[in-house]
C-alpha cells in the first residue's frame, strides 16, 4: 500500500530510551501540552509530542530527526506535563542516543554513556600521561615522583612536546575526525530521511553564518522560560571556551612559531584573556550546576550523560584555576599534581568529545543549519 | 368509618407573615367565607409551644379538631413539626407565596392571602384522612441474573434479612465476570491484576441460607403486583411458581456480535478474535496465535469495535478500554519480548481506573495511539495488516500484527428480550427501552435503578454499560430499592417519588365508561381490565401520580386528599373582583397557577427564599403531577371569572424531567385539545398556557409569570366575568 508508513514497534529501542534517561517516556498520553508550551518549536509538526510517541513506540528513526536538536531542553514541557512524562528529559535521552548512533567506534560510545565504565575512561588518560612521564624520565619505578626544584614551571615536569603536543594534538584530530564522520553521516541521513528537504541549495555558507550567529547569541536558547537563566550561564561557558581556545592557539603559536616560552607575564594580554575565559567558564558551569539542582523537581534532574559533561567541564576549569593559583603562591607539591589532573580532565573533555554531550556542539549546529535551509520555521 | 369532621385553622405569624398581612380581616374571611369558626393564631407555629397547643386541640375528649388548615410556610419545610397524628392537615403556604414575595400590608397582598385561605378552607372540607391500602405482602426479592450485579443484589437483600430467589439462565453463577482470566484491579493502588472478584460473591451466595439459587432457569411469567408478584420459572425444563414482592433485574449483557465487524477482519483469519475470546486464550496459558499455535509477538487491540459507531452501537460500552489495557498486560506477562498495540478512539478510564491506565501504559511493551481503523487485511506471511488513518503517528499508517483483538462492546439483553415476561396489559417488557439504546434505564439523574414498572429495579449492564465494580455497586443500590418497595407496599404507602403517600386511587366505578384512557395513559401500567373490558387498579403498582385522574373524562378517579372535585372547589372558592378600569396598572385580574409539586413548587419556594417579587394576581395550586391536570378545571376557573391559567410543569420530550415520566407531556397533549375548544367558545387559547420549568429555573419564574399576566392584559378580561 503505497504512501502508507508501516509501523513496527521496537521494544528494545524503548528499553534503550528508558535506560538513557527517558525513564518517564511511557507516561505520556499524548495530550500535546508540551508542544503547546514549547517556545523553540516550529509551528508545523511541532516537537516534542511526536518524539514522545515515536520513542514510546520504539520508532528508531526518531534519533535521526533534526527536531531533537532544535530542542534546548528549556523544560517548559516538563514543568507543564500533566502526567510527569518529562518530555525535556526524554528529548535529552534521544539526543544521547543520536550521538551514540553516529559515533565511531560504537563500543566506545556505549562505554561513555554508561557510568560503570567511567573508571576505565578516566584511567586511559592517567595511564597515558604516566607512561609519557616515565618515557620522558620524569618518574621512575625506583625513583618515584620527583618534584622539580626552583620556580614552578610546568614544562619542567611536563615537557611541552611529549606530554602536551604529542598527546593532545592527536587526541584533538581523533576527536575532530570522529565528530566529522558522525556529523557528515547525520547530515546525509537528515536529507535522506526527512520530509523537510533542504531547499536553499548552494547557500551553505550564508546559512552557516546565520546559524553560527544564532548560536553565538543564543537566540533560540533565549526562548526558554523555565530555565531562561541557563542560556545566560551557557553563554558564559561558551565564551569562556572560545577565549580559552584562543589562548591555547596563541600559546601554541608562542611555543612553536615565536619561541616564546610560558609562563607569561601576569598582565600580558594572553594571561588576561586566559583569566577572563576561565572566570567565564567557571562562573557558567557553577551556575549551571546550582540551577539544575534547584530546578530538578519541576524541570528534571538530568541524566548521567548530562552530569558527566558538567563535571568534566567543571574539573577542567577548577584544576586550571588551581594550577595557576598554586603556581603563584608557590606550592610545588600541590601545583604539579594538580596540573596532572588538569591535563587528565582536558584530555577527557576533548578525546571523548564525540561520545559525550560535548558532541552537541556539532550535531545541534548541523541540525539548526538543516532546519534553516529546509525552511523549518527559522 | 366516617367521623364527623371538626375544622380548625391555625395561622402562623412568624417569619414575617405577621408583619405582611392583616390577621383581623383574614380571620373575618375564614369565618364568613371559609365557614370555619375555630381559628388560632401563633407567633411561631413550628415551636414546641404551638405544637402542644395543637395536640391539646386535637384530643377527641377536648375540642376534637380533626381537620386542620395550617397557614404558615411551604409544605416542603417544617414537615415533622407541623404533622399531627391521626388528623387531616392541609398546609396553606402564606410565607413563600405571600409574605416573602409580596409588598407587605397592601390591599393586593391582603387579597392574595385571603384567597389562599378561602381555597384551603374549601379544600379541607373535601379532603379526608388517608387510610393506607392494605394487602398481603410477600417480601421475597427476586433477582434475575447471577452475574456481578445480581449476586451483589442477592447478597445485599439476604444480608438485610430478606428471602431471595436468584434466577440464573446458565448452569453456573458469575456471568461474564466469572469467565475472565484476570480482573482489572478494583482496589488501591489499582495496579495489579486480580482473580475475578465475583468468585467470592458466588461462594457467599451459595452458602447463604436466605438465598435460593436456581440455575438453568428462565422467567416464564411475572404477574400480579408488587408484594404479590406471581412468578413462574422453568428450572431445567421443569416449571415452578412462587410469589415474590419485588424484582431486581440484573440480566446482564451479551457481547456485540463480532460477525458484523467484517471490516475489522473478524472471520478473515483465526487470528482476529474478540476480547471475550482473548480471555479464553489467556486462561490456556501463554498467548498463542489460534491459527498456528505460535507465540503471539505483536498483538493489536482495536478499541471501540462496534461501540461509539452509529452503524453498530451508538454508546460507549464502558469496560473495553480497561479490558484491553488488562489484556495487553496478559500479552506482556506471557512473553516479555512481545508488544501490545492499543489503537483507540479515546482511552476512557474514569475514576480510579486512571491509575490502572497509567500502570499499563508504563509497561515498555504497551504501545498506544489514537487511530481510525480503515480495515484489517491479511499480510502475505500469515500476519495481519491494520490500515489506519488520523493516527498520532501519521495520517495513513499500517500496523503489522500477528494477533488482532477486537474490543467488542456490550449489548444489554433487554435490547431484544423482554426478560421479565410481565403479564401486564401494557406489555411483557419495560416501556421505552429503545429510548435508552436497549438499556433498562430511566431518567437516572433523579431515579437510578427505577423502571416504569413499580418494584422492578434494573442493575448492572442491563441498566447501563459498566464495569464489574460498578455493577456490584449497582446491585446493592437496586436491592435497597427493592427492599424499600416491599416495605412500603407492606405499609400501604406509595414508593418513590411519593414515598410517604398513603392515599390510593379509589374510582367510582358505576360511572366508568370503559374508555380505557386511564389504562393507556398510566405511566406505570397499574391499570388492568377484566374480561368485560372494565378497568381495575393494581394498587401496589401505582405511584399515585394521579395521571388517571387527569385522564378520566368522567372524573371518577379520586384520592382521599386529592381529587378533581377538591381542586375544582378550591378554584370556585376564589374571590374574583370586577374589572372597573382596564388601564389601571393594578387592575385586579385573577390568574390561577397550577404547579407541579415536584419541580415548579420547589422553584416557587426558592423564589420566596430569594425574596423575589411575584405578581399578586396569581394564585398557585399545587398538583401531584401535571399528568393529573383535568380539563374540567379550566371551565371551573373560567366560568368563575378567572382571566387565565398558567400551568408550570416539568420538561417533557426525550430528555424529560417529569417525575412520573409522562405527566407533563400528557398535560400538554390535553391542552392542545383544549385550545381548539376554547377557540370555538370564543375564548383565546392564550388564557391557558403550559410552561416547562426546572427547580433551578426559579430566577426566571417571576419574569415568566409577569409576561403571562401581561399577555392576559392584552387579551383583556374574561368575558364570563360579568355573567
Amino acid at each position: 500500500m503505497a504512501g502508507e508508513t508501516v509501523i513496527k514497534p521496537d521494544l528494545q529501542f524503548v528499553n534503550r530510551v528508558i535506560a538513557a534517561g527517558g525513564d518517564t517516556v511511557k507516561k505520556c498520553y499524548q495530550c500535546d501540552t508540551c508542544s503547546v508550551v514549547c517556545n523553540p518549536t516550529p509551528d508545523s509538526k511541532p516537537f516534542p509530542r511526536k518524539e514522545m510517541l515515536q520513542a514510546q513506540w520504539g520508532l528508531k528513526e526518531v534519533v535521526q530527526s533534526p527536531d531533537i536538536w532544535l530542542c534546548h531542553q528549556c523544560s517548559d514541557c516538563t514543568v507543564y506535563c500533566p502526567r510527569g512524562a518529562k518530555p525535556g528529559e526524554v528529548m535529552g535521552a534521544l539526543r544521547k542516543m543520536c550521538i551514540e548512533e553516529y559515533a565511531t567506534p560504537p563500543q566506545l560510545a556505549k562505554m561513555v554513556g554508561d557510568c560503570r565504565y567511567l573508571p576505565v575512561l578516566i584511567a586511559f588518560p592517567v595511564v597515558l600521561l604516566l607512561f609519557m612521564l616515565k618515557f620522558t624520565g620524569m618518574i621512575g619505578v625506583g625513583s618515584g615522583l620527583s618534584i622539580p626544584a626552583g620556580p614552578i614551571v610546568y614544562s619542567k615536569m611536563f615537557p611541552t612536546f611529549w606530554l602536551i603536543d604529542a598527546i593532545f594534538v592527536p587526541a584533538f584530530f581523533f576527536a575532530a575526525a570522529v565528530l566529522g564522520k558522525g556529523v557528515l553521516t547525520f547530515w546525509k541521513d537528515l536529507n535522506a530521511n526527512n520530509p523537510w528537504k533542504v531547499r536553499v541549495e548552494g547557500n551553505l555558507v550564508g546559512n552557516l553564518i546565520e546559524t553560527l550567529k544564532d548560536i553565538l547569541l543564543h537566540n533560540r536558547f533565549r526562548l526558554c522560560e523555565t530555565t531562561y537563566t541557563r542560556s545566560t550561564n551557557h553563554l558564559f561557558l561558551v565564551f569562556g571556551f572560545i577565549f580559552l581556545a584562543i589562548v591555547t592557539t596563541w600559546g601554541f603559536l608562542n611555543e612553536w612559531v615565536l619561541h616564546h616560552e610560558s609562563p607569561y607575564f601576569m598582565f600580558s594580554p594572553i594571561k588576561l584573556l586566559a583569566m577572563v575565559g576561565t572566570a567565564g567558564l567557571l562562573y557558567g558551569i557553577y551556575n549551571i550546576i546550582k540551577e539544575r539542582k534547584a530546578n530538578a523537581e519541576k524541570a528534571g534532574f538530568g541524566s548521567y550523560f548530562d552530569w558527566l559533561l558538567i563535571y568534566v567541564v567543571f574539573a577542567v576549569g577548577a584544576t586550571g584555576l588551581l594550577s595557576w593559583l598554586f603556581r603563584l603562591v608557590h606550592i610545588p607539591i600541590l601545583a604539579y599534581p594538580t596540573y596532572f589532573l588538569h591535563l587528565t580532565s582536558v584530555f577527557f573533555l576533548f578525546f571523548y568529545a564525540p561520545y559525550t554531550k560535548m558532541a552537541h556542539m556539532v550535531y545541534r549546529t548541523v541540525a539548526m543549519l538543516y532546519a534553516r535551509m529546509s525552511g523549518r520555521g527559522f | 368509618m366516617e367521623m364527623e369532621k371538626k375544622y380548625g385553622v391555625y395561622l402562623c405569624k412568624g417569619c414575617g407573615i405577621g408583619e405582611a398581612i392583616n390577621f383581623e380581616s383574614l380571620q373575618k374571611v375564614i369565618k364568613k367565607e371559609g365557614k370555619i369558626q375555630f381559628i388560632k393564631e401563633h407567633d411561631i407555629m413550628c415551636s414546641p409551644e404551638a405544637r402542644a397547643m395543637v395536640l391539646e386541640d386535637i384530643k377527641p375528649e377536648g375540642e376534637g379538631i380533626n381537620s386542620l388548615v395550617i397557614a404558615a410556610c411551604s409544605p416542603r419545610v417544617k414537615y415533622e413539626e407541623l404533622d399531627f397524628p391521626n388528623v387531616l392537615v392541609e398546609r396553606c403556604n402564606i410565607r413563600e407565596l405571600v409574605a416573602w414575595t409580596q409588598e407587605p400590608n397592601n390591599e393586593h397582598t391582603q387579597a392574595l392571602a385571603e384567597d389562599y385561605l378561602r381555597m384551603y378552607c374549601a379544600r379541607v372540607k373535601k379532603s379526608e384522612l388517608p387510610e393506607p391500602y392494605q394487602s398481603e405482602c410477600d417480601k421475597t426479592i427476586l433477582v434475575i441474573g447471577g452475574g456481578a450485579a445480581g449476586l451483589s443484589a442477592a447478597l445485599e437483600a439476604a444480608n438485610n434479612g430478606y428471602d431471595v430467589v436468584l434466577v440464573e439462565k446458565e448452569a453456573e453463577l458469575g456471568g461474564y465476570a466469572a469467565k475472565l482470566y484476570r480482573q482489572t484491579p478494583s482496589s488501591f493502588p489499582f495496579t495489579t491484576l486480580q482473580e475475578p472478584t465475583v468468585f467470592k460473591k458466588i461462594k457467599e451466595v451459595q452458602g447463604h441460607p436466605k438465598v435460593r439459587v436456581l440455575t438453568k432457569a428462565t422467567i416464564e411469567k411475572i404477574d400480579g403486583e408488587p408484594g404479590l408478584l406471581d412468578t413462574t420459572v422453568t428450572v431445567n425444563g421443569v416449571e415452578e411458581t412462587f410469589q415474590v414482592g419485588a424484582v431486581v433485574m440484573a440480566a446482564g449483557f451479551r457481547p456485540y456480535d463480532a460477525t458484523k465487524l467484517t471490516k475489522l477482519g473478524y472471520g478473515l483469519s483465526k487470528d482476529v478474535i474478540t476480547n471475550v475470546e482473548m480471555e479464553e486464550l489467556a486462561k490456556k496459558g501463554k498467548i498463542m496465535r489460534p491459527s498456528d499455535g505460535q507465540p503471539a509477538e505483536n498483538v493489536a487491540f482495536i478499541q471501540c469495535a462496534g461501540s461509539r459507531d452509529p452503524e453498530h452501537l451508538p454508546y460507549c460500552s464502558d469496560f473495553c478500554c480497561q479490558a484491553s489495557l488488562k489484556q495487553a498486560l496478559y500479552v506482556r506477562q506471557s512473553n516479555p519480548n512481545a508488544t501490545a498495540m492499543i489503537l483507540y478512539k479515546d482511552i476512557r478510564t474514569p475514576g480510579q481506573s486512571e491509575l490502572f491506565y497509567k500502570e499499563a501504559q508504563s509497561d515498555p511493551g504497551v504501545m498506544l495511539t489514537k487511530a481510525e481503523i480503515e480495515g484489517v487485511t491479511l499480510a502475505g506471511d500469515g500476519k495481519l495488516n491494520i490500515a489506519a488513518k488520523d493516527t498520532l503517528l501519521g495520517e495513513n499508517v499500517i500496523f503489522e500484527a500477528d494477533l488482532v483483538v477486537l474490543a467488542t462492546g456490550l449489548v444489554p439483553v433487554t435490547k431484544d428480550e423482554t426478560v421479565l415476561n410481565l403479564g401486564y396489559r401494557q406489555g411483557p417488557g419495560l416501556p421505552e427501552i429503545e429510548e435508552y439504546g436497549g438499556f433498562a434505564d430511566s431518567n437516572f439523574i433523579c431515579f437510578p435503578y427505577e423502571t416504569r414498572r413499580t418494584a422492578i429495579y434494573a442493575a448492572g449492564t442491563v441498566h447501563q454499560a459498566m464495569t464489574i465494580p460498578m455493577a456490584m455497586a449497582d446491585g446493592i443500590g437496586a436491592a435497597l430499592k427493592a427492599i424499600q418497595a416491599v416495605e412500603h407496599v407492606a405499609e400501604g404507602m406509595a414508593v418513590h417519588p411519593r414515598g410517604w403517600d398513603e392515599t390510593f386511587p379509589d374510582p367510582f366505578m358505576q360511572r366508568c365508561t370503559s374508555c380505557k384512557r386511564c389504562t393507556e395513559e398510566c405511566p406505570f401500567g397499574a391499570i388492568e381490565e377484566n374480561e368485560k373490558g372494565t378497568p381495575f387498579f393494581k394498587i401496589n403498582r401505582c405511584r399515585r401520580c394521579a395521571t388517571c385522574m387527569g385522564a378520566c373524562p368522567e372524573r371518577i378517579v379520586s384520592f382521599k386528599d386529592y381529587s378533581v372535585d377538591i381542586i375544582g372547589s378550591m378554584l370556585k372558592s376564589l374571590d374574583v373582583p370586577e374589572i372597573e378600569d382596564e388601564d389601571d396598572p393594578n387592575v385586579p385580574y385573577r390568574v390561577i397557577g397550577l404547579i407541579c409539586e415536584n419541580d415548579a413548587m420547589p422553584a416557587l419556594d426558592a423564589v420566596g427564599l430569594h425574596k423575589l417579587k411575584l405578581d399578586p394576581r396569581v394564585r398557585f395550586i399545587p398538583l401531584r403531577c401535571m399528568g393529573s391536570f383535568n380539563m374540567v378545571w379550566v371551565s371551573d376557573a373560567l366560568s368563575r371569572g378567572v382571566d387565565g391559567l398558567i400551568l408550570l410543569g416539568c420538561k417533557y420530550g426525550d430528555d424529560y424531567q417529569c417525575h412520573f415520566a409522562k405527566g407533563s407531556e400528557l398535560c400538554n397533549y390535553r391542552l392542545s385539545k383544549l385550545s381548539e375548544t376554547l377557540d370555538k367558545l370564543g375564548l383565546e387559547s392564550d388564557r391557558v398556557q403550559q410552561y416547562q420549568i426546572a427547580h433551578s429555573d426559579f430566577d426566571k419564574l417571576p419574569q415568566i409569570i409577569d409576561d403571562f399576566v401581561a399577555r392576559i392584559k392584552e387579551v383583556g378580561p374574561n368575558p364570563f366575568k360579568e355573567l
